[in-house]
């Protein structure tokens, strides 16, 4: 998987870094673990069918998301309430307003794989 | 000793009397059914309520709206979520009602709380509107005074600066909760009589025969709208528009000979017969025609099947039949105990003053009504689809809702039977009309018909009973953690 950025006029191709983090079994549906992928504190998230990888952070107060309630696609921030999409990271409710952090995931040979 | 009435008083009906001429009634097209109908299908409580015009202000008067406020939705019994919306403990849901706001809140297995939703140092929500999710404490985001799950206060940030501060005398204020058929009721009135003295002994053995417990929401769609939410609730308490409003959808179904019943002053109901002709339509449809046009709430179940009439056989027969065995192939559930009434046609009960119960396989709905506190000429509505919990006991997760935007149409929302939206399209565009329309009028009052408007004349009786009490607003030393 390649993503494309600016570096002054040319355009260069880099190759994103996937870091090995967990195997597909210790996710189960409707859980989440935490795992730290270079120095940052990322969720992984299985809801809706789905796996995500989104940051450990609340955009509001900075507090740790990873005891919230995770349903139907969002994860809620156990101390003030702020609900975030796991797909897209966009703040759903108040008392956030910014979106959290979310990364690139994949699975190869039954191992989730995350590019910070 | 007996004596024979006159001839002329047995021929001269009293009001209220009159029912559709020339037509079946209700319990006679249940009573020819194959799968015999339960019994509170086949009770009936009608009763004469009077004739008098109902007054437009209540409509149309912004005053009027704000004496709700303080009278009506303080004191009555109020659908705040389903219990499947907060599974574990420390799992809340956010029910607003008007300007009131409550944290519904799992604080045991079988103990669930309403709190009221504002932080007691200086009024901050301790959590926004509209949400949900799981705490082991209500932190307040503004000075982080937090509390417990049960309730009692947990923390005061600088304590030392509050001396007048007992923590003991600072738990979060709670309203009354019941659960009745996996529904979360809550009651902002300490002196409030149950939810099962509320609904009375027969309509709650009505709700108790349903076992909605074991349902899910499949489906949950809101939307503003255009009018009060007296126009709203009113527009679906009768079967008697649908002829004009509805027309495509009534070559297939007992509109003008549905039933009628009150019980009680807070529940009453319609049941309209699916798979028969309108007696607005006689002899202008064949069987067939029935068929090939019934129009279904939860059509989704059913995928595309064959509509085919056997010798002699009735449209309504044959939907029974089917909907028996698709809805059981697709929802993965046992129906064979089910009658055809239940298969197919649409209950619709009222539980005073906002939320309304549809028991029906086919036609599965919970209706919810709240007024918008900033605008006595909007509303919210709510349609939620309950479908059976699938018989291996695993039961999905309520689904997310969907929040329409004011011009959307209601067959836009994912999950939605186009039909079904089209007629609740139907249903709603009509009501900016008539908020208009009484604004606009000459006449004062709307009059009602006295068999299938009589909802509409009950629930307006029970409003008038909470209207004329003092009014009663959240007195936080009555309703501290009990």
């Amino acid at each position: 998987m390649a993503a494309c950025v600016s570096e002054g006029e040319a355009r260069v191709t880099v190759e994103k870094s996937f870091s090995r983090v967990l195997n597909v079994a210790e996710v189960p549906p409707g859980t989440k673990q935490l795992v730290e992928v270079g120095g940052k504190p990322i969720l992984i998230c299985h809801s809706n069918d789905r796996l995500f990888a989104i940051s450990n952070i609340c955009s509001h107060a900075e507090e740790k998301l990873e005891c919230g309630r995770m349903s139907r696609g969002w994860i809620a921030c156990p101390v003030h309430g702020a609900r975030f999409e796991l797909a897209t990271g966009r703040a759903m409710n108040p008392p956030a307003v910014k979106p959290i952090a979310t990364y690139e995931i994949r699975i190869v040979d039954d191992w989730i794989e995350v590019a910070v | 000793m007996s004596v024979d009435m006159p001839e002329r008083q047995k021929t001269q009906l009293e009001k209220g009397e009159a029912r559709c001429p020339g037509a079946p009634s209700t319990q006679e097209i249940i009573g020819k059914d194959k799968v015999a109908a339960p019994g509170w299908v086949c009770s009936e409580s009608y009763q004469f309520l009077g004739d008098q015009d109902i007054s437009t202000d209540r409509y149309i008067d912004p005053a009027f709206a704000k004496t709700e406020f303080d009278k009506l939705w303080t004191r009555t019994w109020q659908f705040a979520c389903r219990e499947e919306h907060i599974p574990q403990v420390g799992d809340y849901h956010v029910y607003d009602v008007g300007p009131y706001s409550f944290i519904i809140t799992r604080v045991g297995t079988n103990d669930i709380r309403a709190y009221y939703n504002a932080c007691l140092h200086r009024g901050t929500k301790l959590r926004a509107s509209g949400t949900e999710g799981r705490a082991s404490e209500f932190k307040c985001s503004f000075h982080g005074w937090s509390w417990n799950i049960d309730g009692t206060n947990k923390s005061v940030m600088c304590q030392w600066d509050f001396p007048h501060v007992d923590r003991r005398k600072f738990s979060l204020p709670q309203a009354k909760v019941e659960l009745l058929g996996g529904f979360v009721f809550i009651n902002m009135d300490p002196d409030a009589a149950s939810l099962a003295d509320y609904l009375g002994r027969e309509a709650k053995a009505h709700l108790d025969a349903w076992k909605l417990e074991d349902r899910y929401v499949y489906l949950h769609v809101s939307k503003r709208l255009p009018c009060n939410w007296k126009l709203a609730v009113e527009a679906f308490l009768e079967a008697y528009h649908v002829i004009q409003t509805h027309s495509q959808v009534a070559v297939s179904n007992g509109d003008a000979n549905s039933q009628y019943d009150i019980y009680g002053e807070h529940v009453n109901r319609f049941i309209s017969t699916l798979g028969v002709l309108s007696p607005h339509l006689y002899g202008k449809y064949t069987e067939q025609d029935i068929l090939d046009q019934f129009t279904l709430g939860d059509a989704g179940a059913l995928g595309d099947t064959k509509r085919t009439l056997s010798e002699g056989g009735t449209a309504r027969q044959v939907m029974a039949d089917m909907f028996r065995s698709m809805f059981e192939k697709a929802t993965n559930t046992d129906l064979s105990g089910v009658s055809d009434s239940e298969m197919l046609d649409c209950f619709s009960y009222t539980l005073f003053p906002n939320c309304f119960l549809f028991p029906g396989i086919s036609l599965p709905m919970v209706y919810r009504f709240r007024p918008d506190p900033r605008d006595h000429r909007k509303c919210i509505y709510e349609v939620l689809f309950l479908r059976p919990v699938p018989v291996d006991g695993k039961r999905p997760e309520p689904a997310e809702v969907i929040h329409l935007a004011d011009t959307q149409s209601f067959t836009e929302a994912e999950g939605m039977d186009p039909g079904f939206g089209a007629i609740l399209d139907q249903d709603t565009d009509n009501l900016f009309l008539q908020q208009e329309g009484l604004e606009a009028s000459a006449k004062r009052g709307l009059t009602l018909g006295n068999y299938q408007e009589i909802r509409i004349r009950h629930f307006e009786r029970a409003l008038e009973k909470y209207l004329a009490m003092e009014p009663k607003r959240p007195d936080r030393e009555r309703l501290q953690s009990r």
